[in-house]
């Protein structure tokens, strides 16, 4: 039975029912997590940060890791909405929404931990520039006030574009709706009865958005990359970050994108929607962005290797692959680069459940990748006598997995909440499908 | 209120309504509308409305934001000149990273409300009642300003699953 607008809308609006024991039971292991990285966090609070593995040298650990690991997770939901929406990728319509979702869950994710990270997190709010008594300001040559624009930035904008194009989808699910429902999605649709005038002042917005959002998400973690990179320590003071660090996070965020993905069409009976041509597309961009990556690693490796045997730089990657670290750099390799290089093979990359697990593989590489990048540039400075290596301690591993309990958490109760496919985009290809189908039929027949 | 009374159209298929669109408007009526589910192009090109002005509201609010940038950062670096890192008093590059977040987030910011300003304005027509069909799998043409047994036979030649008059 081929998808008709009206099916396609029973089946978005059927994700919807009454959730069952199994989406609590979800639901319930997600928000566990998530409180028992608070409850990690609680005693940091209490006692202070000497209960993290965090010393000199290595300032930096599994907290910075979380921040630009979810930085980089929430990156893929804005490149396929906004910047395929602009190269006009078809292939889009079916994905974007979840990756929408995930975007915003993530980056309220990624806020918390340099939060986290400050061992007094009540005065977080000394980062923003407010006319103050003292009538000092903040330093606006620091990257850390940077990255409090680029991300706070990039969570309003993400929330306003995911929002922004719920709105006709709300419309039409409104009208069939009751009770709580109905008051949620007329909020939601803000007025929308799918006018010709509300269409032309919308597409043209929403083109807007996309253009806005585009720039935004390259530079928001080219600014992530410059905390990193003004610095003058080895293995961070380099100009190739900015574009390794989109790269990367792009192929996180897709992975990301496809683990949540493939479970979810066969839970939420999205398959109709969802196809594997789809996850098939988006294996294509972890294959490109992974090329990218891999193209990254090889060039750093390639000019610090290629320097004087004193060169500090030299003497950190030597260190990362032969040191203390070394197993974490090469299972990162493998994950991001041998991994993703299986779907070049065809039948692999057709294969959902392979591609699944190469994705899954693909996020523990790059959380691994920011793990090599923070501790061990830090771990092994210009000073030798000041070398030292850093051991995340169990508070800290409550906190980065508290992290996906929180993230899931959000993701499963807007699951619930918002249409995981844009229904008006959807119509709009199906109603371009069947036109085109008219068209070869007509000259089939006059042929 | 229109003056005269107008007919309302129901059509199935994107293509059947475009035609009556282009149908209407040359047989002289003055006002053609539609509502549809999906932005469909054939329907949006037969209407041969006007380009949104959203254009002038958005940009000026990204220039806004611009401007709030180099104030922020310039105008506070200056109220309190203090040298860190050796490094100007006014240092553009670091400041361009903060002024292009304000100019993102304030043309984002004033878009949206543009968007929701011509949202409930464009919602306000009385003759796509909510609660119809339109938003869920068929497309509406509304015609006004001519003869309506005119637009009843157009709209019933060009395919309408169901013609009404409006009031």
């Amino acid at each position: 039975m081929s998808l008709t607008f009206e099916r396609l809308e029973s089946t978005v609006r059927a994700t919807h029912a009454r959730p069952g024991p199994g989406y609590f039971a979800l639901l319930l292991a997600a928000a566990s997590l998530a409180a028992f990285g608070g409850w990690a966090y609680s005693l940091v609070i209490r006692e202070g940060l000497h209960l993290t593995g965090l010393q000199r040298p290595g300032g930096w650990g599994n907290l910075i890791t979380d921040f630009v690991f979810w930085v980089g997770i929430a990156h893929s939901g804005t490149l396929i909405s906004a910047i395929l929406f602009l190269f006009r990728a078809r292939f889009r319509t079916a994905v974007y929404r979840v990756a929408e979702m995930m975007t915003v869950f993530a980056v309220m994710t990624a806020g918390l931990y340099p939060v986290f990270h400050l061992g007094r997190p009540w005065f977080a709010y000394w980062l923003f520039p407010y006319p103050n008594d003292r009538g000092l300001w903040v330093n606006f040559r620091s990257p850390l006030i940077w990255d409090v624009f680029a991300i706070s930035t990039y969570f309003i904008v993400s929330t306003v574009f995911l929002l922004v194009g719920v709105a006709p989808d709300a419309g039409a699910l409104r009208d069939k709706a009751t009770g709580w429902r109905r008051r949620l999605y007329s909020a939601l649709a803000f007025g929308w009865r799918g006018t010709d005038e509300q269409w032309r002042h919308y597409t043209r917005a929403y083109l807007f958005f996309a253009a806005f959002a585009t720039p935004l998400v390259v530079s928001v973690h080219s600014v992530v990359s410059w905390d990193f990179a003004v610095s003058i320590l080895p293995g961070w003071h380099s100009t190739l970050f900015p574009p390794y660090f989109v790269a990367g996070a792009i192929l996180s965020g897709v992975a990301m994108v496809i683990v949540i993905l493939v479970p979810l069409r066969k839970w939420l009976h999205l398959e109709e929607v969802i196809t594997s041509t789809h996850v098939d597309m988006l294996s294509r961009l972890v294959m490109l962005t992974s090329l990218i990556v891999t193209y990254s690693y090889a060039t750093e490796i390639a000019i610090a290797l290629g320097a004087p045997a004193s060169d500090p730089e030299r003497s950190t990657f030597v260190y990362r692959m032969t040191g203390d670290y070394a197993p974490l750099f090469w299972l990162m390799v493998a994950c991001n680069c041998v991994g993703p290089g299986l779907l070049f093979v065809g039948r692999i990359r057709r294969s959902v459940g392979a591609v699944f697990a190469i994705c899954l593989l693909v996020n523990v590489g790059m959380w691994l990748e920011r793990f090599n990048i923070v501790v061990t540039s830090l771990a092994h400075d210009r000073l030798p006598f000041n070398w030292r290596t850093y051991t995340p301690t169990w508070i800290e591993w409550a906190m980065t997995f508290g992290a996906f309990g929180w993230f899931f958490f959000w993701f499963l109760i807007g699951l619930k909440l918002l249409p995981p496919v844009s229904i008006a985009e959807m119509k709009e290809e199906l109603a371009h499908d069947e036109q085109a189908a008219h068209a070869a039929a007509e000259v089939a027949h006059a042929g | 209120m229109p003056a005269d009374p107008g007919v309302l159209g129901s059509f199935a298929e994107p293509a059947a309504a475009a035609v009556a669109i282009r149908a209407l408007r040359a047989d002289g009526f003055a006002d053609v509308r539609a509502a549809m589910p999906a932005p469909f192009p054939d329907v949006v090109a037969a209407l041969g409305k006007p380009r949104s002005p959203l254009d002038f509201v958005t940009l000026p609010g990204a220039v806004v934001g611009l401007f709030c940038g180099i104030g922020l950062t310039v105008g506070t670096s200056l109220a309190w000149p203090l040298v860190t890192g050796g490094k100007p008093i006014v240092s553009i590059p670091p400041f361009v990273i903060v002024i292009f977040e304000l100019t993102v987030l304030v043309g984002s910011l004033t878009n949206l409300v543009a968007v929701l300003v011509g949202t409930w304005h464009g919602g306000r027509s009385r003759f796509f009642p909510a609660g119809t069909s339109f938003n869920a799998d068929r497309i509406g043409v509304f015609a006004t300003g001519g003869d309506a047994s005119a637009a009843e036979q157009i709209l019933r030649e060009s395919g309408a699953l169901e013609v009404s008059r409006v009031a």
